[in-house]
This record gives structure tokens, C-alpha cells and sequence, in this order.
């Protein structure tokens, strides 16, 4: 019998539309433990005077809650050590008019992160976020940071977050 | 009372725990109308009787949109709000692995949607006026807290939600701020463990614990800063530069 070794697995979990982008950008990237990229889906921009106590709970809770249920299966996948990244997109992280449910669920998760890389230090598991530009995921970039992230070295690097928007975001204050 | 927020009516979620009272003072001592509104009627009664200047019970179940179609039919029968201050919040959590779904979406609804749904019906009266000032209270756990993932994600969504509200609401005049407390000496802190309280203090700059006059000065002061938007002020001791981790 000749031992084999097993690749460690990334899983792209969500079903937000940068899901794709994410799954293209893997296929470049030689992850070195167990990994998964969240990537939820984001609430379309609706202005707050349409924003009604049901569109809230569907749109900010229900996300929430279903990125908790899914963030807590991976976190049991990777118990033993691996590595989470959150992608998010820029434009709600940075805030938009229109775009307080969105701001919502993408501020929430990036304080997720936070925290979940704060408590899962002692597991050996990193937890970090890649912002983009949702309408240019940019392949290359993605592909570039993920492998840093997953790859060889990253196991040192947690509770960061990079916007990867070729400078559109200079100037404004990050949150 | 004569001061800076004179003439205005300030509606304050949470007004009867340890920081809302001191915000509702604050802001009673600054001159406004306060509504200091909360769950327990008991509560909201002793509270605001203890201020002086007017400050006006009300009962609030900030989750519930009845009670807050009600309380804002109260502030529009005083002319309108022109100050929210969104303070009702709860503290409870687990790390992610024990953290059960439903307090998950509790610690949402009362920390995020709540604030929300209520900032949406008063962000209508504030928009006719063409004048208004919200006022968040988040978190400095909104930096990330170990054992916190239930409330630090309700309080990183107000966070952002308040940057996007501030792009949105501000061609209308009204100024949408968040206030991110640390460790603020409250009932609701009282209970922690000795060593936590330890190393908590000494991983505070300025070398104490916050109290609630604390909170309430920065609030106060984004109650009447119309030219301040879309910012999280960190009331904090310093802890937010320092090392979280110095004891």
C-alpha cells in the first residue's frame, strides 16, 4: 500500500453572489489546512422608508442567523485548525445610502470575524475578511489574497481585512 | 432647564438602566423634553421621576411594533422627536460553539432591528422637520470581544448600519452617530468575576472603569453636532489603542 495524502479541502459556504468569484479564485490557491470562504448573500439596497419591520427581519435577521448556523458547522470542520475567510462586498462595509439592511449584514459579519478570530486563536484557527468590490470581484487579486490567507505563512495572520478595490476606497474611514 | 438642546425632544430607548438613565439626565440637564422610555413600567416610572427637568415616562418594547408605533405617536403629540437615542440593548452570549440560534437572533432583534424599525418611523418626522440627531449605542465590542459573537455582530451591524444611514438620512439635516462604550461600571457589569473585572481595568489606559456620565457626555454632545455624521465615538478609557490583553 502506498500512503496517501489527502489535499486539504476549502469550501466556499453561502450562497452570496460573490460565490462564484470566490469558487473561480480558488482554483488557483494550494490551501495548506482545512478552509472555508463565507460568503453570504447581501440584502439589495432599499431605502429606509421602505426598509418595513418584516423586509428587516427577512433580510438582516434571516441572514444573520443562517451565516451563524453555517459559520458553527465550519467552525466543528476545523476543530482541530484551519482557516475561515469572510468575503464581504465593499460598498455596504463602507456604507451606502440606500443601503442600511446590506450595512447591517456586513457590518455584523465583520465584527463576527472579528471576534471568532479573537476566540478561535486558541484553536488554531484563523479567521480574517476580504472586502471587493462586488461589481469587479477582480479573479487574479482574489486568487492572490486567498493564497495568503490559506496558503503556507497564514497560519500567523487572523483578524485582518483587506479591501481588495485598487484604491476606489482611499479617503473614506473604514469601520 | 435652559441649554444647548432646549426646545427639543429627545426620545431615549433603555432610559431606565445604568447608562440610559445618566443619558436621559445628560440631555434633561441640556434643556430637552426627554421621553425616557423602557420595558418594566415600574422602572420607567422611579427613573424618571428621580430627574429633574420634564421627563416624560414611557413604556417601550423596543422588538415590538406596536409599542413602537405607540411611542412615537406620544413624541409626535409633543411635536416630534428631534433626538433618538437608541440605548435598549442586552448583554448575553456564548462562545460560537455553544451559542445557542436563538439567542443569537434575541440579542438581534433587540440590539439591531429594534433600533432600526424604531429609527425608521422617527427618521419620518425628523425628514419633515428637515432637522434631527440618532444616536447609537454600540459597542467597543464591535472590535471583536472573545465569547461575544451574538452581541458584537448586533452591534457591528449598527455600526454600519449607522454609516449608511448617515449617507442616507443626511440631505435630510439629520446627523446619524454611534457611541461605542467600553467597560462602563453599570448593574449590568456589576456581576462579573473579580479576575475578569481585573484584568478588564487593567487593560484600561486611563485606569478605570467608564461611568455612565461618561456615555452620556458623548452622547449629549452628537445630540448637537450638526456637522458630526456617521461616526462611532469610542467611550472607552483608552482600551481601544491599548492592549487588550495587558494583564
Amino acid at each position: 500500500m502506498i500512503p496517501t495524502t489527502e489535499a486539504p479541502v476549502t469550501r466556499v459556504v453561502g450562497e452570496g453572489a460573490l460565490a462564484a468569484a470566490v469558487a473561480e479564485a480558488l482554483t488557483g490557491v494550494r490551501a495548506v489546512a482545512a478552509s472555508a470562504c463565507i460568503v453570504p448573500p447581501i440584502p439589495p439596497g432599499t431605502p429606509l422608508a421602505e426598509l418595513s419591520d418584516e423586509r428587516l427581519a427577512a433580510d438582516v435577521g434571516d441572514t444573520l442567523d443562517s451565516v451563524l448556523v453555517q459559520v458553527q458547522q465550519e467552525c466543528d470542520r476545523l476543530r482541530d485548525g484551519g482557516r475561515l475567510v469572510f468575503v464581504l462586498p465593499h460598498a455596504p462595509l463602507l456604507g451606502a445610502s440606500g443601503s442600511v439592511a446590506a450595512a447591517a449584514v456586513a457590518g455584523g459579519l465583520l465584527s463576527m470575524a472579528r471576534t471568532l478570530a479573537i476566540e478561535l486563536a486558541r484553536d488554531a484557527v484563523t479567521v480574517n475578511t476580504v472586502a471587493v468590490d462586488g461589481s469587479s470581484p477582480g479573479g487574479s487579486a482574489l486568487s492572490a489574497q486567498l493564497g495568503a490567507f490559506l496558503g503556507p505563512g497564514g497560519e500567523t495572520i487572523t483578524g485582518q481585512e483587506i479591501y481588495l478595490t485598487a484604491g476606489s476606497d482611499l479617503g473614506r474611514l473604514r469601520p | 432647564m435652559t441649554g444647548p438642546l432646549e426646545g427639543r425632544i429627545a426620545l431615549v430607548t433603555g432610559g431606565a438602566g445604568g447608562i440610559g438613565r445618566a443619558i436621559c439626565a445628560r440631555l434633561s440637564a441640556d434643556g430637552a423634553t426627554v421621553l425616557l422610555a423602557d420595558l418594566d413600567p415600574a422602572a420607567v416610572e422611579t427613573a424618571a421621576g428621580d430627574i429633574p427637568g420634564v421627563v416624560h415616562p414611557l413604556v417601550l418594547e423596543v422588538t415590538d411594533p406596536g409599542s413602537r408605533h405607540a411611542a412615537v405617536a406620544v413624541c409626535r403629540r409633543l411635536g416630534g422627536a428631534d433626538v433618538l437615542v437608541n440605548c435598549a440593548g442586552v448583554l448575553r452570549d456564548a462562545r460560537i460553539a455553544k451559542l445557542e440560534p436563538a439567542l443569537f437572533r434575541r440579542l438581534t432583534e433587540i440590539n439591531l432591528l429594534g433600533p432600526l424599525a424604531l429609527t425608521r418611523l422617527v427618521a419620518q418626522d425628523m425628514t419633515s422637520r428637515g432637522r434631527g440627531a440618532v444616536v447609537n449605542l454600540a459597542s467597543r465590542a464591535w472590535l471583536g470581544t472573545f465569547g461575544s459573537t451574538a452581541y458584537s455582530t448586533a452591534k457591528g451591524g449598527l455600526v454600519g448600519a449607522t454609516r449608511s444611514l448617515a449617507l442616507e438620512l443626511g440631505p435630510a439635516g439629520i446627523t446619524v452617530n454611534a457611541v461605542a462604550p467600553g467597560f462602563i461600571e453599570t448593574p449590568m457589569t456589576a456581576g462579573l468575576p473579580s479576575e475578569v473585572r481585573r484584568r478588564t481595568l487593567a487593560a484600561i489606559p486611563v485606569g478605570r472603569a467608564g461611568r455612565p456620565d461618561d456615555v452620556a457626555g458623548a452622547v449629549a454632545f452628537l445630540a448637537d453636532a450638526p456637522y458630526v455624521t456617521g461616526q462611532v465615538l469610542l467611550v472607552c478609557g483608552g482600551r481601544s489603542i491599548g492592549d487588550p490583553y495587558a494583564a
